[in-house]
């Protein structure tokens, strides 16, 4: 029971508040919707707009207007919901927020990946657990429920209630007030305190004189209720209402876990390549993991091992493996510290970019930073390897900037963040000119950065293979 | 067990939630006739004997309590179910619709999934 109600004026402000990114969304041309759904959009809408106009007019009645109004939009975001989310995936973040401001079943974890629950099947039959410790009333509720094709297994006592609980899978349970031993009101106590059970729909029966108990167990956790003797109708109607209410749940946990998984997923495939706050920012937006990618400038910087091939050829591959540790983990954090994104790792070299997934205004200057403290790091790290008895090291590195395409880029099957273009192979190239521990930066990286930071050395023209133009370079000497 | 799509009438005087609610009802196969408030919904039992009435009990002119009893009172129309829309917060009007003659009742915000298994075993006892 929401508390919420007792102050409608705060509930429609809280919803108000959450169907602000809903209106964004529909109101940018990002989400095109076509009739007759257009007309739900606006009826929406139109809901939103009353519920400020109510808001702003308080009257005697002004709660019962509220409630409706705020039934309305519940009801229209859930239409929404069934028909359009998938297709719209700024509507399928926001509609779940919208709809649990709502007070829906929905959970906010609805706004990731995946497929909603689907809407259950009307009539579903399901496992009916009737206790109470009268013969004929088992009998007689047996009798009603099994003819409406229900499962229905009893129990005597409420201490024979709670082991078949425990044993079977229940979808309602009805349970007498007034019994021998446990009573109803315990045996709820008992479901509502036990973590398995506390989902399993409850209905109460009792007599009409019996009305406080029953008040309370409804307090407790108790979904309904029914009055010896039974109408038959709404004994049906309470059983239907409650195995669906079960089948929702058991929907819910199902999606909540297949979410869990895709999140672990996406950690998994991505931690290795991305800091953890760009993760966060792909949970947050799990539509951008489709394929494909868009066209973005960034800031590309390759750096690798001078000599490493010959290296590798004279010490044992334990070695090399575990030197190459040392050294990728070191430069990882650097490079995830100045908020770089590593492409890929190749052999002993590293690919980076800066300005994806993200576009930062200084990425040129993060990325010449970055390239320093990697220098930089490189005492740190031999004087590690001096202590394990291994070679020292040295590096180089090279930054470019340029258009690349920057996403998903593989098949179904295998697909990683990654960028492609002209301006990459030119980086790799600038790289091979690079001399031991120099930075080398492209022309095109150095007229981005701010004046005044850095110490840079002579330009030098560098001609590769396979690129027409020759290529005008700095190296970066340090900071001014 | 196939779900039984008969005429339903809704009476509620909120217009956002009533074209709402019949959007909604219609989605889901219903044939919807509505009013606005416990006198019209009388009149339209008798007229046009919808299968059942999706009554709110809060009404101008006649509320849902009136309209119900009087509903039962008349031989002609004290068949047709009538589920009783209630606010969430008030459970005393669930006791007090079915002591009106509801055949059951629903709460607002209305559960929809909910309310179609509620309609349709109303729908169903009655034939």
């Amino acid at each position: 029971m929401s508390t919420d109600i007792d102050q409608p004026g705060a509930w429609a402000r809280r919803i108000l508040s959450s169907a602000e990114p809903f209106l964004a969304a529909t109101t940018r041309p990002t989400v095109a919707i076509e009739p007759p759904t257009d007309a739900d959009v606006l009826a929406l809408k139109e809901g939103l707009t009353r519920i400020s106009e109510l808001l702003d007019t308080p009257s005697s009645d002004v709660n019962h207007d509220l409630l409706n109004v705020i039934g309305a939009i519940r009801g229209y975001a859930e239409m929404l919901q069934e028909d359009i989310a998938l297709l719209h995936p700024a509507l399928g973040q926001t509609l779940p927020a919208l709809l649990s401001s709502v007070g829906s079943t929905p959970p906010a974890a609805d706004a990731l990946v995946g497929t909603p629950p689907p809407v259950p099947t009307q009539k579903e039959a399901g496992v009916i657990l009737a206790v109470d410790d009268m013969p004929e009333n088992r009998e007689l509720i047996s009798r009603l429920l099994s003819r409406a094709g229900h499962t229905v297994i009893s129990a005597e006592s409420g201490e024979e209630a709670l082991e078949l609980l425990e044993t079977r899978g229940v979808d309602v349970m009805l349970l007498d007030l007034m019994m021998p031993g446990i009573g109803g009101a315990e045996v709820l106590k008992k479901m509502k305190e036990h973590e398995g059970l506390r989902a399993t729909p409850v209905i109460m029966i009792s007599g009409r004189q019996d009305m406080d108990q029953i008040i309370t167990c409804i307090q407790a956790g108790a979904d309904d209720y029914l009055l010896k003797p039974f109408n038959p109708v709404l004994l049906q109607a309470r059983i239907s209402a409650g195995i669906e209410r079960k089948r929702w749940h058991d929907r819910e946990e199902d999606y909540r876990h297949q979410l869990e998984r895709n999140e672990r997923f996406i950690r998994r495939t991505f931690g290795r390549y991305l800091s953890d706050d760009i993760v966060e920012q792909l949970l947050e937006a799990p539509e951008g993991l489709e394929l494909g990618g868009d066209l973005r400038e960034v800031t590309i910087m390759m750096s690798d091992i001078c000599g490493f091939t010959s290296l590798a050829e004279h010490l044992p591959p334990t070695q090399v493996v575990s030197l190459l540790n040392r050294y990728f983990e070191a430069m990882t954090a650097i490079i995830f510290e100045a908020e770089g994104t590593i492409d890929e790792f190749l052999g002993d070299a590293i690919l980076a970019v800066f300005g994806a997934p993200r576009r930062l205004d200084d990425d040129p200057e993060r990325a010449v930073r970055c390239a320093l403290a990697m220098r930089e790091a490189m005492e740190a790290v031999n004087a590690a390897n001096a202590l394990a008895d291994l070679p020292a090291l040295s590096q180089r590195i090279a930054l470019n900037t340029g258009t690349v395409i920057a996403g998903n880029i593989g098949s179904e099957q295998r697909a990683k963040y990654g960028c492609v273009g002209h301006a990459m192979n030119v980086t790799s190239r600038i790289e091979g000119q690079a001399a031991v521990n120099e930075i080398l930066i492209a022309e095109a990286t150095r007229q981005l950065l701010p004046d005044g930071v850095f110490r840079l050395g002579e330009p030098r023209e560098i001609f590769a293979k396979g690129i027409e133009d020759s290529i005008l370079t700095y190296p970066v000497l340090g900071l001014r | 067990m196939t779900v039984t799509l008969r005429r339903i009438l809704l009476v509620e005087d909120n217009e956002v939630n009533r074209n709402m609610l019949t959007r909604r009802l219609e989605r889901a196969g219903h044939s919807v006739i509505t009013a606005a408030d416990g006198a019209i919904a009388l009149d339209m039992m008798l007229k046009e004997r919808p299968a059942l009435v999706l009554m709110d009990m809060n009404l101008p002119v006649k509320d849902g309590w009136t309209a119900c009893r009087e509903a039962q009172a008349d031989p002609e129309i004290r068949d047709i179910p009538i589920i009783a829309l209630t606010a969430h917060a008030m459970e005393e009007d669930r006791a007090r619709a079915l002591e009106a003659g509801c055949a059951d009742f629903a709460t607002k915000p209305v559960d929809f999934p909910a309310l179609l298994t509620v309609i349709a075993a109303a729908i169903d006892a009655n034939i």
